[in-house]
């Protein structure tokens, strides 16, 4: 039954999520035949000023002349990532204290369960909730695309589906973290959007190397323009969300109430 | 041999960044007693009653429930399936409404009593589809006290159980807890700034002052043993100085010298004659003022 508490005090940050998200997923794909007159609108090459900023319109430019270059740059490179990684420290923000007060914890700890299974239903949840939030979404492609005329692999909307969902639960481990550290909701969720921020910050200049980066993982960049899947970054993310999970239930253990 | 302590904490200390809550606590809570624990704002009693639910560990000392260690993960949960909480803020879950509340707690005792439910749910008059966020203090308390009440818990752990209620929904509760214990045994331990409380339905009382134990013991003792005794004299009290055990304070003022025993009036009425005073009364004491001599003696 824990997990149904932790549904009901997620449920509506979920849902806001979903709605959210799958909504840009259905857009984007109606907006491609818009995109496609309009890109021949789109000044040449040469004509472009160059610098970074030129570079970055001439690649998207670029890659949006195909269907899965259009869905990948504007969704899976940009409105998921960026929507996501929010939504990801909205569900993990709160910990067991939804209303941030430990009063309402007072009830949750004179409950006959240890602290692990507490922790243990609230991460289930949440990571279910991250599950749907990046695959509902990825599967919006292969389904919507042939309402315009175009098509998405299932194998490719799963593949970013997944990197979506493993690299939204380091984000979301490190919100539940926060949370077992400082008391109230939006602190921690500030920390870490702060945090996300300066990863994305770093990411813009890395340059060449950024292709490692989180946020590149996420996209599911390697798999977009090689076809390989990113394990070690998959890997690597996991791994740092499994350590921060296991940083927060150490520390929830040790709470006092 | 079953232990006669359902609750025992020898020599208990907690410190909270720097403060004291607990200096050493030794409580003893025997088993089906209904035990009062009485103390100022910040004595230590909710302290208490986290570390005996395994929600705070102490820095020091023992607690025992049921025999088990609270702070222990896997004792500390088989407490919590035969113990009961109410917080001071009768804190619940605000996502819910009252009949999935109650839904959510009965699945986790296996012991939950289905009549008692129904039985408490039309004697508390509380409508099942009300969200638990729109329900008035006194309701909250009602419905916090039905979910302890319904787990067939052996122990009833109740921080200041009427704080903030109206005197008739006060007795309504009072009346369902000592209802609740007559038909199915189990020990109360309940905090109370409301000493009229204890005094109603306490057999036990303890009171601590500073995270020690200023007094313990069972309410008829103390009301047997606690004496005032008020010695006129025709001029100026003399400045005397009493040795008969139990003798706590002893205050002159005017004519008069009063005496609070701890231990009867028999001796100090004896030793009193030798100073001929005009007339001695011996009164009995009442908790409250037990309760006022205990914290004002010690400052």
């Amino acid at each position: 039954m824990f997990w149904y508490k932790s549904w009901l005090d997620t449920r509506w940050r979920f849902l806001a999520a979903f709605v959210v998200l799958t909504c840009s997923a259905v857009l984007t794909v109606l907006a491609y035949p818009k995109v496609v007159m309009l890109l021949p609108l789109v000044p040449l090459e040469a004509s472009i000023q160059g610098g970074e900023i030129g570079r970055r319109i001439r690649e998207i430019a670029e890659l949006e002349r195909t269907y899965r270059g259009y869905i990948w740059v504007q969704a899976f490179r940009q409105n998921l990532t960026q929507m996501g990684v929010l939504f990801a420290v909205l569900l993990g923000t709160g910990g067991l204290l939804p209303s941030g007060s430990k009063d309402t914890a007072l009830f949750t700890m004179s409950l006959p369960a240890s602290r692990p299974e507490l922790l243990g239903a609230r991460v289930a949840t949440g990571l279910g909730q991250l599950a749907v939030l990046a695959f509902a979404p990825a599967l919006v492609f292969p389904l919507l695309s042939p309402a315009v005329g175009e098509t998405f692999t299932l194998g490719s909307a799963l593949v970013h589906g997944a990197c979506l969902f493993v690299t939204w639960t380091v984000f979301f481990s490190l919100a539940l973290l926060l949370s077992t550290v400082v008391s109230g909701v939006w602190v921690p969720a500030l920390i870490a959007l702060c945090a996300a921020l300066v990863l994305a910050a770093v990411d813009q200049l890395a340059g060449g190397l950024s292709r490692f980066s989180i946020f590149a993982i996420m996209s599911g960049e390697t798999y977009f323009r090689t076809g390989a899947l990113p394990w070690a970054g998959l890997l690597a993310s996991g791994a740092a969300a499994a350590g921060m999970l296991s940083a927060g239930s150490w520390n929830f253990a040790r709470q006092d109430f | 041999m079953a232990d006669p302590f359902v609750i025992e904490t020898v020599d208990l200390r907690k410190r909270y960044d720097g403060v004291e809550a607990l200096q050493g606590l030794n409580l003893q809570v025997p088993a089906g007693s209904i035990f009062g624990f009485l103390g100022r704002n910040g004595a230590g009693k909710t302290t208490t009653m986290k570390i005996l639910l395994g929600m705070t560990r102490p820095t020091s000392g023992r607690a025992r429930v049921f025999g088990l260690t609270p702070g222990s993960s896997g004792e500390g949960v088989d407490i919590r399936r035969r113990a009961a909480f109410v917080s001071e803020d009768k804190s619940l879950y605000d996502s819910m409404d009252v009949a999935a509340m109650v839904r959510f707690t009965a699945s986790l005792f296996p012991r939950w009593r289905a009549d008692l439910e129904r039985q408490y749910l039309r004697a508390f008059e509380l409508p099942p589809n009300a969200s638990i966020k729109t329900l008035s203090r006194g309701m909250r308390t009602k419905l916090a006290l039905l979910l302890a009440l319904c787990r067939g818990a052996d122990l009833l752990i109740l921080d200041e159980p009427t704080s903030g209620l109206d005197p008739a929904v006060t007795e309504q509760v009072l009346q369902a807890l000592v209802a609740h214990v007559a038909d199915a045994p189990a020990t109360v331990f309940f905090s109370s700034h409301q000493i009229a409380d204890v005094d109603q339905i306490a057999d036990h009382v303890a009171i601590i002052d500073r995270g020690r134990t200023a007094v313990s013991g069972a309410l008829d003792d103390l009301r047997r043993d606690y004496r005032r005794i008020q010695l006129v004299f025709d001029d100026t009290a003399p400045e005397a100085v009493f040795t008969a055990p139990g003798v706590t304070h002893v205050r002159r003022s005017g004519r008069v010298l009063t005496l609070l025993s701890t231990a009867g009036a028999g001796q100090v009425v004896e030793q009193a004659r030798a100073l001929a005073p005009a007339s001695i009364d011996v009164c009995p004491v009442s908790l409250k003022e037990i309760f006022l001599e205990t914290v004002n003696a010690e400052e």
